[in-house]
């Protein structure tokens, strides 16, 4: 049966994963595993990975992690012998999680605080597409709260509520030149909210491999009277006025999971997720002011992100009762069309490596860490809306640390 | 598929961690192949001479002057070509003292929307009342001398009256030696070759008049003849260049900026009783403007627009007192000036080709900025002042412009050589300066 299955899984065609924006750093196990494990009833970290599994999870416990992510882009003009980097700078998405419930009772409550989208991306003031974009600091927080109920021992099913506290800052220069002869520069600058939903079922077979199917809603955030900070000569602040304010929305996208766990021996487990995420709800990226003038239209900048999806594999296996190691690997095909890749998430084609450990001490505590790389192919395009016209290529590192207690 | 024992698979774990550590740190900076490495192809560019007029000096915003001289398009070529084997590239730079060098226009003030232009008359260049500039004698490579016509470059007359050239010549060579002359000599392996603009952009800015040697429309024939004359001698020891064809004059911001339903609109917002604009042609003829007949920017400040004459007649605003025909391109003389540059233009390529040279076609390029070009986020069009190309006089390149067209040139070198000069990254180049 293992067999079979196995080979099905690996002869089937790969499934693409929508990156763009998305942050695959919610549980430093499954990070270990290269972020697959919506069929593992792993830890608390269930909550975001198949909140039905939450349910099967033996003991309460409380985690927190951090996955400090350094994105390190290139850009290579064409034509243009001379390469542009990133700023290092580090972002820091991170993880919190609860499980409780009575040790007798079918039921679990559960709570999630983690960033799964977001992008944290600085180009300097001097690069080739600064009119295209300087930074971005985008981030998505959801909190989850969530019920996760055990109606047999081998099925569970849960379901949470999202609340996304979105944060942006968006800068860019303006080819409107000072008198000294450099550029006016623009500023966008708002908090948001949306609200979700995530719903998964956990299936454990007699064979003791394991299935999982969650679904994450789309989370449409809004931005209502962010600030639209223009700095311009001062012979133009007419047309670009002060104490401007501007509405956005930032679609994130829904997301299908279907995994598989399966058992090679009680020490070593192998589980395979694979997703397809629905960005093709991001259609463009619209800023609407609040004071228009014949300068300062409404922007709509074409996004047309198509759907995305990946395939995912990841290893644990427990090399002593207090220590476990893990891998994986995966491969992702971008939600972004040729001609529409932007600075701002230069996203490509990826292949995802990742290692993992964890120590328990004693009964109580866990420490687990993880360290994730991903390799963005590099790819040549002109976008459509700017002229920008390069190549972009980008690595992602990503060492995690979380620590956890459970009684 | 075997299912691996436990030992095996701890093996293959840490095998795992350690190649990932490897992999991390092998690979830490992103990398970008360049398919070819730096090449110099079938040219060599390690002495590059450049050959032209105002636009190859660096001239804009009506004036030669230090910022504009340091952005010259060959300059910015020459900055590429140093790592494809190019050597340095001296330039007839003014001193810092004098950097205003034959002053310029700048941009003082929006009213309304319309521009205020003031002359800049601190630190020039004169040396005397007669407009001369301080000489600049030792060698240069840019070889731009503002005004410069391909029929006048063989003029030795010429250079005593062009105050550009009569800079760059002693006092011996100066009305003996003509810019033909003057340019030979100077031991180029490469050279760069934007001439006969004025050929045609003399006469179309006087509005279709001509009234001295600087103004006339040189013969087609003749032009062809003397183009021949100078490639000739550029690549008597068998040097690779580049040429470039003369841009449609009559689509600059020059011509294309006061239009007749602009004027009329704002003759209607003081009296709607207004019928047109009416104008003098070429012909002596007075008729109605149309979209088709092209005023020269300059009219826009001349103060004689809705002026009344002595019999109450307002000017350009009734028949017996037309926009005279000087300020005019009437659309006849535009079809006259559209085909001598389709001439001229024929005659360059046809030249080029038979020399085995590379063609930078700037007029088809300066077409595709009149519609709207998109460069690294950056919209470049025509338009005076918003569109970034051209500088305050509506004629020449702002650094932008001149960044855009060096990557024409060097496109165009790259293709023709096998060559791989990296372009120019044109975001790092300013349009026009807005006042504060």
């Amino acid at each position: 049966m293992k067999k079979i299955l196995l080979s099905f899984l690996l002869s089937a065609p790969i499934w693409v994963f929508g990156q763009g924006f998305q942050v695959n750093l919610q549980g430093q196990k499954q990070i270990g595993m290269a972020g697959a494990g919506s069929a593992l009833a792993l830890d608390e970290a269930s909550v975001f990975y198949n909140p039905g599994a939450v349910s099967m999870l033996e003991k309460n416990s409380i985690s927190a992690g951090v996955n400090p992510l350094l994105f390190k882009s290139a850009f290579k003009l064409t034509g243009s012998s001379n390469t542009e980097f990133v700023k290092d700078k580090i972002a820091p998405p991170f993880e919190f999680y609860a499980v409780w419930g009575p040790k007798s009772n079918k039921f679990k409550l559960g709570l999630g605080v983690y960033t799964p989208f977001g992008g944290l991306v600085d180009w300097g003031d001097n690069w080739s597409g600064r009119y295209s974009l300087t930074s971005l600091n985008l981030k998505a927080i959801y909190f989850q709260p969530t019920l996760s109920v055990k109606i047999t021992d081998a099925i569970g099913i849960g379901a949470g509520f999202v609340y996304n506290h979105g944060e942006v800052d968006l800068q860019k220069d303006l080819p409107v030149n000072f008198p000294d002869g450099s550029p006016s520069k623009v500023q966008l600058k708002g908090t948001g909210k949306g609200y979700g939903w995530n719903a998964g079922i956990y299936v454990k077979t007699l064979s003791k491999i394991s299935f999982g199917l969650t679904y994450r809603s789309k989370v449409i955030t809004k931005l209502d009277n962010g600030d639209a900070n223009f700095t311009v000569p001062s012979s133009l602040a007419s047309s670009f006025p002060a104490g401007n304010h501007f509405n956005a929305e930032l679609p994130l996208p829904a997301t299908i999971t279907l995994g598989v766990g399966i058992p090679f021996s009680p020490r070593t487990t192998l589980a395979f997720d694979a997703s397809l995420v629905q960005w093709h709800i991001y259609k463009e990226l619209a800023f609407d002011y609040t004071i228009n003038t014949p300068a300062l239209s409404d922007t709509h900048s074409p996004r047309n992100y198509r759907d995305g999806a990946s395939f995912k594999i990841g290893i644990q296996h427990k090399a002593t009762d207090n220590f476990t190691l893990r891998a994986g690997a995966g491969y992702a095909i971008t939600p972004v069309q040729s001609g529409y890749v932007t600075p701002e998430a230069p996203d490509a084609n990826r292949y995802i490596l990742s290692a993992g450990a964890g120590y328990t001490f004693g009964s109580k505590f866990e420490v687990n860490a993880s360290f994730l790389f991903e390799d963005l192919q590099s790819r040549q395009q002109k976008n459509i809306e700017s002229g920008l016209d390069g190549t972009f290529k980008t690595l992602v590192y990503a060492p995690g640390l979380s620590l956890t207690y459970k009684w | 598929m075997v299912i691996l024992g436990d030992k095996n698979m701890k093996k293959y774990i840490l095998n795992g961690f350690v190649a990932v550590a490897l992999l991390f740190a092998a690979s830490c900076k992103p990398e970008i192949q360049t398919p070819a490495g730096s090449t110099t192809g079938a040219a060599n560019f390690s002495k590059y001479i450049a050959i032209g007029n105002s636009l190859t000096a660096g001239f804009a915003d009506g004036g030669l002057y230090l910022e504009g001289q340091k952005v010259a398009y060959p300059n910015l070529i020459a900055e590429k070509m140093l790592a494809v084997g190019g050597g340095s590239f001296t330039s007839p730079f003014f001193t810092d003292a004098q950097s205003n060098g034959s002053g310029y226009l700048s941009l003082t003030a929006l009213v309304n929307g319309s521009p205020t232009l003031t002359p800049v008359t601190n630190n020039l260049a004169y040396v005397d009342q007669a407009g001369h500039l301080a000489k600049y004698t030792t060698e240069v490579q840019n070889l731009g001398v503002p005004g410069m016509r391909l029929d006048l470059a063989f003029a030795p007359t010429f250079s005593a009256a062009n105050p550009f050239l009569e800079r760059l010549l002693t006092s011996a060579q100066v009305g003996v030696t003509s810019y033909y002359q003057f340019i030979q000599g100077r031991n180029h392996t490469f050279f760069s070759l934007w001439l006969g603009n004025n050929d045609v952009l003399g006469y179309a800015t006087n509005g279709a008049v001509t009234t001295d040697p600087t103004n006339s429309l040189t013969d087609k024939a003749t032009f062809s003849t003397l183009y021949s004359n100078l490639v000739n001698v550029l690549t008597a020891g068998g040097q690779k260049g580049v040429v470039a064809t003369i841009p449609d004059v009559t689509a600059i911001p020059y011509f294309n900026t006061v239009t007749p339903a602009l004027l009329l609109a704002k003759a209607q917002a003081i009296n709607p009783a207004f019928p047109a604009i009416f104008i003098q042609t070429g012909t002596g003829s007075v008729r109605v403007a149309t979209a088709a007949d092209l005023i020269r920017l300059p009219f826009q400040t001349a103060g004689l627009f809705a002026v009344p004459n002595g019999s109450g007649q307002y000017y350009g605003l009734s028949p017996q007192n037309p926009i005279a025909n000087n300020w005019v391109l009437d659309k006849d003389e535009v079809i006259k000036i559209k085909d001598y540059v389709t001439s001229y233009n024929a005659a360059i390529k046809s030249l080029a080709n038979g020399k085995g040279l590379a063609i930078a076609d700037t007029y088809a390029y300066l077409n595709q900025v009149k519609l709207g070009v998109k460069v690294n986020g950056v919209d470049i069009n025509s338009g005076f002042i918003t569109g970034g190309a051209f500088s305050l006089d509506g004629v020449h390149l702002t650094p932008r412009g001149n960044a855009v067209i060096a990557n024409v040139f060097i496109n165009a070198i790259n293709s023709k050589y096998g060559s791989n000069i990296s372009i120019t990254d044109v975001s790092q180049y300013r349009g026009v300066k807005f006042p504060n």
